[in-house]
């Protein structure tokens, strides 16, 4: 029992940061989908969205609202506004001007923004860990008395939930709204759709803002989850969602979800059976080998090469 | 092209301008090398406060020899190639005493070319022994070595007849170094020792180490590391319903972690200098500290301005500007510092650090535990 | 159009507001124990609305503007002459760069000991860009995680000198062809991947070697790193001021002058250019041997390049063995300049460094990454007044080189022949 009850509680953790590693990847994938070009900025927005959670939630705090729910939904939407504006301004600074030239450049161009945004939010917030208040406590405990004592935490609850509710929104709008067809059309062929009268470039900027906006989301939920922000944070989330979106097939967005989900089971296993030195390791390799196996990814279309 | 070398000769002339303008007055450069950016730039910046404040004082306090202390900043990143950098920069600008790196991985390298320049240097924050095991003349440290802060922690812990005891350490140079001195000492008072392990800095998610912590049912853990990672694992596991004491070093012994762990720093264990609390003057150092805005409850801001101090007395002590000189002053004299009283042996580590368990609270405050 | 271009005009600098004044105008502080904001100074404030007000104006006159800039003359002015006959231009190249190896060569002894040593660290990327070149800018393929193959390269020197007391010149070629074999088992996996998927696995690949050698501290010291690294001999003679192993004599005294620093900076330093000179050379051997035409045939089509009969698992491997090689070089330069080395060194940024120099040079052209070493190395020095912006510059830089000028510094011309024209 006590064994089972390790297990549930390493695999809880585990979804846990799936979840969150899935809602940053679906910004990645998408972006992939659409325009083919990794978005390294990608993590730096979700780090801006915790940050600017942050700042919103200890503004009200410290003008005396006290209702829970009203403080989350406000500092969402500011996390949500300054997200977005951010993704929509840096497609339009660093990747419109170089799209359609060699893949290098705007992979050069998005590794050097993901470098000014680090350092613009470094100089204006400075460099130390800041603590995030965890306004969400508390949760179920299950297990007796001595033994081993299993977890859920309401936060964890709240963090399926939404990633659930965004997944299932985000899916909905892509395959029932015309700008979610319209997506989809432009990330099939780019040059017909043009022809065919979709706006292309706004298309293009829709899906970084709504990428932009769902990273707010898990830059709010992680915030509150684990504790604290610092500048550097968003790079290396970043790289674990970007490996998520690829594991599960890079420009699918069930796939991203899956791909996170993976990943985030295999960090918590890996963390709680071995050590949690290597998860590291673990986590490449793991991509290493299903790339292997299945080149494109898990859920990922195989490549039609036209010659 | 053109414009490069356009470029190239305006910097040229005015660092050569600069250079000049920099010794025309009477004033002796202390160099302060450490991270402003990058990402340990918050301890870094706990480096350069402490020193800045120094540097002000004693000038406010007439200066050393009757000279002014001018400090002169390089920013090395913590990377061991800008250390270089930084260290070539300094012996360009003609700075003598530098104050610094503060990541051991930078203090290495550039100790090679201070030696070789003949620049005497005082690290802060540094705590790798092979710093010191060369042989060199002008290398000090203000910071205690993990051979002393260790066992104090561990007997501490052996004190307390724990049943099991895990170790967690960060993986860098400074945590896992005491937490290895830590498991050594408990060994030896034959503690059993859960699990030793580490988790990557810079990292949030501690649910995995949480919950392996509490399936080891341990009573104390030992971490070896900072504070914003042990701040998170606090609260983590506070919110998991782990249930043991944990320790760290004067790494994680500062106000922020209770601005990330809030409630959950109640009743953490930390070793610290004890002068700090304990003298009139300090209080009045803490006072100067916080006019300014500033924390001096960093581990590295007292150790930084301990080293400023050292150096200015140790050229009133010799009487001369010469680094070997000062580095002689050094070695002989006995100081009286906020960090406590130095006395250095062969190799520029101080003789004797003395290291007191402290409780922390919730508020930020500590008291000493008997 | 005024009034559309006057709406996009507003929404611009409505947005920058939004993106910077919650970021810059509110300050996260930690009082005592709990975090409070305070609102920032006014001089900061002034700064974003005049942020917005420039947006908002650039965007309203944007093509005056544009228009404008196009008139000023282009500094690196595309030639309207006709392009100089093959041979010509061959041949003045050449004689130019002999000239440039040839100054580098006496340069240093007339310049400060941090010159020198800035010059062997950009020596050092050059080396690693012209390897990183071979991978990305002949043969197309993606790498993120090149830093492996040069951490390899350091750590053998670090280990051999460690364990055996190896000699750097020993160590030179055995951390070459180490970094070469690691080449080799990445090429492996990779064979099968395209483009992106290709970036994120070599990228792994780059964190796995890092991480392994952070945690590996029994053989490689973890986070520690190996310090007491040898400078190189010559002839037996060390450039020490005291020599530290037996049976060698020291430079200076053999030579009758005092001792001095530079000695062995200067020395670390020619090797390192001979180095640089080697590998480039070698490299243009490579480019203009089927081996060469293979990788750029792979890079233009790779499905045209095997429908001619070119073997890709060979293509690409060769390509990663050979770029892998000299990073391995450039890796033990690197140990041997430093004394002393740890995995902080080698992480993702360096890679992106190096691929950044690769594409800022002009992919596959040798002179471009030359130059784009140096500035890449010797700019954040210029800038160090600005230390603390310093970092936020060289990402602006990044993009901004890439969205003026994204076909690099020196694109590369392809060997041809000119037919002349008949009148």
């Amino acid at each position: 029992m006590q064994d089972l009850l390790y297990f549930s509680q390493q695999l809880i953790n585990g979804l846990t940061i799936g979840s969150t590693y899935a809602l940053i990847a679906i910004g990645y994938t998408m972006v992939y989908g659409i325009i083919g070009m990794i978005n390294f900025a990608h993590g730096e927005i979700y780090m801006i969205g915790a940050y600017t959670a942050l700042i919103a939630i200890t503004g009200l705090t410290a003008l005396g609202l006290a209702w829970l729910p009203l403080i989350l939904i406000v500092a969402l939407l500011c996390a949500m506004i300054v997200s977005s504006s951010m993704g929509w301004a840096v497609e339009r600074v660093a990747y419109r001007p170089v799209r359609g030239r060699h893949r290098l450049i705007p992979l050069i161009s998005a590794i050097g923004m993901s470098i000014f945004l680090q350092n613009y939010v470094h100089l204006a917030q400075g460099s130390r860990n800041i603590g995030f208040p965890a306004l969400i406590d508390g949760g179920f405990n299950f297990g007796s008395g001595d033994g081993f004592q299993m977890s859920l935490s309401y936060m964890q609850i709240t963090i399926f939930i939404t990633t659930l509710i965004c997944m299932t929104a985000l899916s909905l709008f892509i395959s029932r709204s015309r700008t979610g067809r319209a997506c989809r059309a432009v990330s099939q062929d780019l040059g017909m759709a043009n022809l065919l009268g979709i706006d292309t470039n706004r298309i293009i900027s829709a899906t970084f803002v709504i990428g932009a906006a769902l990273a707010a989301v898990a830059g709010l939920l992680l915030g509150m989850y684990y504790g604290s922000v610092d500048p550097l944070f968003g790079f290396i989330a970043g790289l674990k969602a970007f490996t998520a979106a690829v594991l599960g097939g890079i420009g699918s967005i069930p796939g991203a979800m899956l791909g996170g989900l993976i990943l985030g089971v295999a960090e918590s296993m890996t963390s709680g059976y071995l050590s949690g030195e290597y998860k590291d390791v673990i986590s490449f390799s793991l991509l290493i080998l299903i790339l292997l196996f299945k080149p494109t990814g898990l859920l990922g279309k195989p490549e039609v090469e036209k010659i | 092209m053109r414009t490069s070398v356009k470029k190239l000769v305006t910097a040229v002339s005015t660092s050569v301008a600069l250079m000049g303008a920099g010794h025309a007055a009477a004033e002796i450069q202390i160099g302060i090398a450490g991270p402003m950016t990058g990402p340990v730039a918050q301890y870094g910046d706990m480096q350069f406060s402490g020193a800045r404040m120094a540097i002000e004082q004693i000038n406010a306090n007439g200066g050393v020899m009757g000279e002014e202390l001018v400090a002169v900043e390089y920013d090395d990143v913590c990377d061991p190639k800008q250390a270089v950098t930084v260290a070539n920069s300094l012996v360009n600008d003609g700075v003598r005493f530098v104050i610094g790196h503060l990541c051991s991985s930078s203090t290495q390298p550039a100790s090679d070319i201070y030696e070789d320049e003949g620049i005497l240097m005082v690290t802060p924050a540094s705590t790798s022994p092979e710093i010191t095991e060369r042989g060199y003349e002008l290398v000090f440290r203000t910071i205690g070595l993990d051979s002393m802060q260790g066992p104090v922690a561990a007997n501490y812990i052996a004190s307390q007849n724990p049943e099991r005891v895990a170790i967690v350490h960060d993986k860098q140079q400074y945590g896992e170094g005491i937490a290895t001195a830590v498991r050594d000492t408990l060994k030896d008072a034959g503690v059993e020792i859960a699990m030793f392990e580490g988790i990557t800095a810079g990292d949030k998610d501690f649910s995995s180490l949480v919950t392996k912590l509490k399936q080891a049912d341990v009573d104390y853990v030992y971490y070896g590391g900072y504070h914003p990672e042990l701040g998170l694992i606090l609260r983590q596991a506070d919110s998991a319903g782990l249930d043991a004491r944990f320790m760290g070093p004067e790494g994680v012994g500062n106000k922020d972690i209770n601005t990330i762990a809030g409630e959950a720093a109640e009743g953490l264990l930390v070793t610290l200098p004890p002068a700090f609390d304990q003298k009139a003057e300090n209080q009045a150092l803490v006072e100067a500290f916080e006019e300014k805005g500033e924390d001096p409850s960093g581990p590295f801001v007292l150790t930084s301005y301990t080293a400023v101090q050292l150096v200015a007395e140790g050229i009133e002590a010799a009487g001369s500007t010469d680094p070997f000189d000062v580095a002689a002053a050094l070695r002989e004299g006995t100081f009286q510092t906020p960090i406590g009283t130095v006395e250095y042996d062969k190799s520029g580590d101080m003789k004797s650090f003395e290291f007191v368990v402290y409780e922390w609270h919730s508020d930020g405050s500590k008291t000493p535990v008997n | 159009m005024a009034a559309n271009n006057f709406r996009h005009a507003l929404f611009c600098a409505f947005i920058t507001l939004i993106i910077s004044y919650p970021i810059i105008g509110f300050n996260l502080e930690a009082q005592g124990i709990n975090v409070t904001l305070t609102g920032a100074d006014a001089t900061t404030i002034v700064m974003v609305l005049l942020a917005a007000v420039i947006v908002f104006l650039f965007q309203m006159f944007r093509e005056q503007i544009m228009g404008g800039l196009k008139s000023i003359p282009h500094p690196l002015p595309q030639s309207n002459k006709e392009p100089m006959a093959e041979n010509r231009r061959a041949k003045i190249e050449s004689w130019v760069l002999t000239g440039i190896v040839v100054l580098a060569l006496f340069w240093p002894f007339f310049v400060s000991r941090g010159s020198v040593d800035l010059a062997t660290l950009v020596l050092i990327y050059v080396m690693l860009a012209l390897g990183l070149n071979v991978v990305v800018g002949l043969a197309g393929l993606l790498d993120l995680g090149y830093v492996a193959f040069y951490a390899v390269g350091a750590y053998t020197f670090a280990l051999l000198s460690q364990y055996t007391g190896i000699s750097f010149w020993l160590a030179l070629p055995i951390g070459a062809l180490l970094a070469a074999l690691f080449g080799l088992v990445l090429g492996f996996p990779v064979l099968r991947l395209r483009g992106d998927y290709l970036a994120i696995v070599t990228l792994g690949f780059g964190e796995i070697i890092r991480i392994l050698l952070n945690n590996w501290t029994t053989l490689t010291g973890g986070p520690n790193g190996i310090g007491g690294i040898p400078d190189p001999t010559l002839f037996g003679m060390e450039f020490g001021r005291r020599v530290k192993e037996e049976g060698n004599t020291s430079f200076h005294e053999t030579f009758g002058i005092a001792y001095s620093g530079e000695h062995k900076v200067i020395f670390l330093y020619l090797i390192a250019l001979v180095l640089a000179v080697f590998t480039a050379l070698v490299i243009r051997r490579f480019m203009r041997m089927p081996v060469g035409r293979a990788w750029e045939a792979l890079r233009e089509d790779e499905i045209a390049a095997r429908s001619l009969g070119l073997s890709r698992t060979a293509v690409k491997l060769s390509a990663f063995t050979i770029g892998a090689f000299f990073a391995g070089f450039a890796g033990t330069v690197f140990a041997s300049k430093q004394g002393f080395i740890s995995p902080e060194s080698f992480v993702f940024l360096e890679s992106a460094i190096i691929l950044a120099i690769v594409v800022l040079g002009g992919m596959g052209s040798q002179i471009g990454v030359v130059l784009a070493a140096i500035a890449v190395t010797i700019l954040p020095e210029l800038a160090r007044e600005f230390s603390e912006y310093r970092m936020l510059i060289f990402g602006a830089a990044m993009v901004l080189m890439m969205v003026w000028r994204p076909q690099g510094l020196m694109p590369m011309r392809r060997i041809h022949i000119e037919l002349k024209r008949q009148e």
